[in-house]
């Protein structure tokens, strides 16, 4: 039969198939089970849901005409106001309560009792604060003793009848037992007021701490005390030519020195000449121990009805301008910091294993909005204060290992170009392909393997240890001309470090950062090589729009594109314009044009 | 030529086939996107064609506020029972509770109800309305008067 034949065929026709099996079919069969298996059995699931990431922020459903919908974090519903402050509690208050919204006094309160767990109580697990100090060698401070200090400083200012503070010091704890020190003194409950017997229970005064970026040239540093009228400096000794200081600005009442250690033999208590008068000299390290017996480590609590003072920051433009002097309140650094807290996911937070190391000066508001939500979420941060806006990255964290790192773009760029001129050989390629192919295609965190340990060598050397690096920030500065990172970029710092990276927009009115990117968005967008990578959305203390400007129309048709707004209690003046130009992409992040 | 025996062939273009489905690019998926309505200056005049028929959204304006009570068109849309509210001023329909057509503002091109001659009571049920719309539906646009500078302003 007809069927039989083609069956018979069939049949003969497999048989001398099969009977042609030899050595090699064992082998390609071999390496197909294996392809097989390794794919069913390797996770695929990527880091985040692909629709979250394709729609990120909310949009308001509405719009007014010249401007386009607002943009918020989905962290706030609909119709509810955005988020203001740290919700600070009492220990041993509901879960469920609200907390107020607190203040930088809070912070460093939160900081001495330790991170607040899940259930309400303090978890006992304080943070820590360290001080690198050449190559070797790391301090670390008690907080107690730095409570002590704070309080010797804010009494000692207040003694002098100091009111604005111009803190022109690098990264350290004398910089950050400054800026505390403002805040925490208010109460008339000290003892030396009592002693003098001047202030009584209504009269409050506070100080405003002016944060100065560091390493100025003289005139531009004169120019910046002239528009912002300190009556007190503290800086670092060595560094300054007071005299020349003291006769174009003649506002200074007290200078304070901070010596470091290899220095403090000499006697720093020496007014220049020429000076007279006017300015009268002290030294940290002298001040600290003349009262240390006397002064408790207690800190003083919080009054009704007083006013806390503003941080004024420079947000330095060009290089020999002043700059903006920008007046942020409590409330905008508040907002700011609880912005930044919350716009990690919950299992990514910081906590007491954290240690953050500010490659940034924490003049910088950026930076320094880090450096509280670290230490108020009880992790460590280290200090460096060898750290300028120059600064090598491998350099200045060689003697730690940070967990996150917040670094500029300028050293950011300098590393991983350094990575791609050692990338030369065909295997690196091939380990930088796939690690790239996990991130973009997979969606998730290339996994450390001897395969890529080969390339271990090439990678930037962040930290003493390699693999401590979970996140890094990089800050953006909005209209300072920053150089772009571009998503290949930020793809190959991910695959390059192993670490999540989060680029922000930061903006001189904005306190923390206007915009984040998810440190789950691992796209690479080949549209914009060459240009900024998108922004990610806006942090959950800040509302941002797009308005019409004379170049640029807002339209029912195409991505909404005009000039960045933003509003919200994170912003000094409660809403300001970025003076940039910016889009919001079809999935809700914020670009440059 | 053990190697190229008709076997090995069809097993190799089985790995390199299998091998090239792993690796293909998958092709972007495109999600919806809704624009956002634009906020509006309506004038009664301007407000009336907005009542459902055919394919157009529901609105209607309380207290000077424009709602889009699409999601409502069942109540407030062409043949529901309160669709002569649909694209008119209903802040005195909503404070009697009454669906007349007395209700509603005669002459469009008028200045708009000042609910005058409303107690107490009816204010409150009125500003009760005012809330449950705020709650449920959008905001789309306020209502002014025509001829008023904010109506000149909007049509410019």
């Amino acid at each position: 039969m007809a069927g039989d034949n083609i069956v018979q065929q069939i049949d003969t026709y497999l048989t001398e198939l099969l009977g042609g099996w030899n050595i090699y079919t064992t082998a390609i069969v071999v390496v197909i089970l294996t392809f097989l298996l390794y794919s069913l059995f390797t996770p695929h699931d990527p880091d985040t849901h692909p629709v979250l990431l394709a729609r990120q922020s909310s949009v308001s459903p509405v719009r007014l005409p010249g401007e386009s919908a607002v943009y918020r974090s989905p962290e706030i519903t609909y119709g509810h106001s955005l988020r203001a402050g740290l919700g600070v509690k009492e220990p041993g208050a509901p879960k469920w309560a609200a907390g107020k919204d607190g203040d930088l006094r809070d912070v460093w309160r939160q900081t001495v009792r330790g991170a607040i767990g899940d259930s309400g109580e303090p978890t006992g697990k304080t943070g820590s604060i360290l001080t690198v100090l050449g190559k070797e060698r790391i301090l670390e401070h008690r907080l107690d003793e730095v409570s002590r200090q704070i309080n010797i400083i804010g009494q000692y200012i207040r003694q002098h009848n100091g009111q604005r503070i111009a803190i022109y010091l690098p990264n350290s704890i004398e910089f950050l037992t400054t800026v505390f020190g403002k805040s925490t003194f208010h109460s008339s409950n000290d003892p030396l007021a009592n002693q003098v017997g001047v202030v009584s229970a209504t009269t409050f005064y506070g100080i405003t701490p002016i944060l100065i970026p560091c390493n100025l040239p003289v005139e531009t540093l004169i120019h910046t005390l002239q528009k912002t009228k300190p009556d007190f400096l503290i800086a670092a000794a060595g560094g300054l030519p007071l005299t020349d200081i003291v006769r174009f600005y003649g506002g200074l009442k007290q200078v304070v020195w901070v010596v470091e250690e290899g220095s403090r033999h000499m006697d720093w208590n020496e007014v220049p000449e020429g000076i007279g008068g006017q300015a009268g000299v002290g030294v940290w390290h002298e001040i600290v121990e003349e009262k240390k017996s006397t002064v408790g480590t207690a800190l003083p609590d919080n009054t009704e009805n007083e006013s806390l003072k503003d941080l004024v920051v420079i947000w330095h433009g060009d290089k020999d301008d002043v700059g903006e002097v920008v007046e942020f309140t409590q409330e905008n650094l508040v907002a700011g910091i609880a912005g930044i807290i919350s716009s990690l996911p919950v299992n990514q937070r910081y906590n007491s294993s954290d240690l953050l190391l500010p490659v940034e000066p924490l003049s910088m508001v950026y930076p320094l909005a880090l450096t509280f939500a670290a230490l108020y979420s009880g992790a460590s941060v280290v200090l460096n204060s060898a750290i300028s806006q120059k600064t090598d990255l491998a350099l200045a964290t060689r003697s730690v290992s940070p967990t996150i790192v917040v670094a500029s773009p300028e050293i950011i760029t300098k590393s991983i170009n350094k990575t791609r001129s050692e990338m030369t050989m065909g295997w690196h390629k091939l380990v930088y392909w796939f690690e790239t192919r996990a991130l973009t295609i997979g969606g998730r965190m290339p996994v450390a393997s001897i395969f890529s340990s080969l390339f271990d060598y090439a990678r930037p050397a962040i930290g003493e240890q390699p693999g401590k690096l979970r996140l890094l920030y990089v800050a953006e500065r909005a209209n300072t001309g920053c150089p772009p990172l571009d998503p290949v970029d930020l793809s190959d710092l991910r695959a390059f470090t192993g670490a999540r990276v989060v680029y922000a927009l930061t903006a001189a009115r904005v306190a923390g950062a206007v915009c984040q990117t998810s440190i789950y968005d691992y796209r690479k967008d080949d549209a914009r090589k060459g240009k900024h990578s998108h922004f990610g959305i806006p942090l959950s203390s800040v509302e941002v729009k797009v308005v019409d400007t004379p170049s640029h129309k807002i339209t029912d048709e195409g991505d909404p594109t005009g000039e960045i707004v933003a509003t919200g209690p994170a912003v000094a003046g409660r809403q300001a314009a970025l003076g940039v130009i910016g889009t919001f992409r079809d999935d809700g992040t914020l670009a440059y044009v | 030529m053990a190697v190229v025996a008709p076997i090995n062939l069809i097993l190799l273009s089985l790995f390199i086939f299998m091998v090239y489905m792993k690796l293909r690019p998958t092709p972007p998926v495109a999600y919806p996107k809704s624009k956002p309505t634009v906020f509006r200056t309506f004038t009664p005049r301007t407000l009336l064609p907005f009542n459902g028929i055919g394919d157009c959204p529901v609105y209607l304006a309380v207290n000077g506020r424009v709602f889009d009570v699409s999601a409502g068109r069942n109540f407030y849309g062409p043949g529901g029972p309160y669709a002569n509210f649909a694209g008119r001023d209903a802040s005195r329909g909503l404070a009697c509770g009454s669906f007349d057509e007395g209700m509603l503002t005669k002459d469009l091109d008028g200045p708009l109800d000042t609910l005058q001659g409303l107690g107490a009571e009816e204010m409150d049920a009125l500003r009760g309305w005012e809330e449950r719309f705020q709650e449920k539906y959008l905001v789309v646009g306020k209502l002014v008067p025509a001829g008023s500078p904010e109506a000149e302003a909007a049509g410019r």
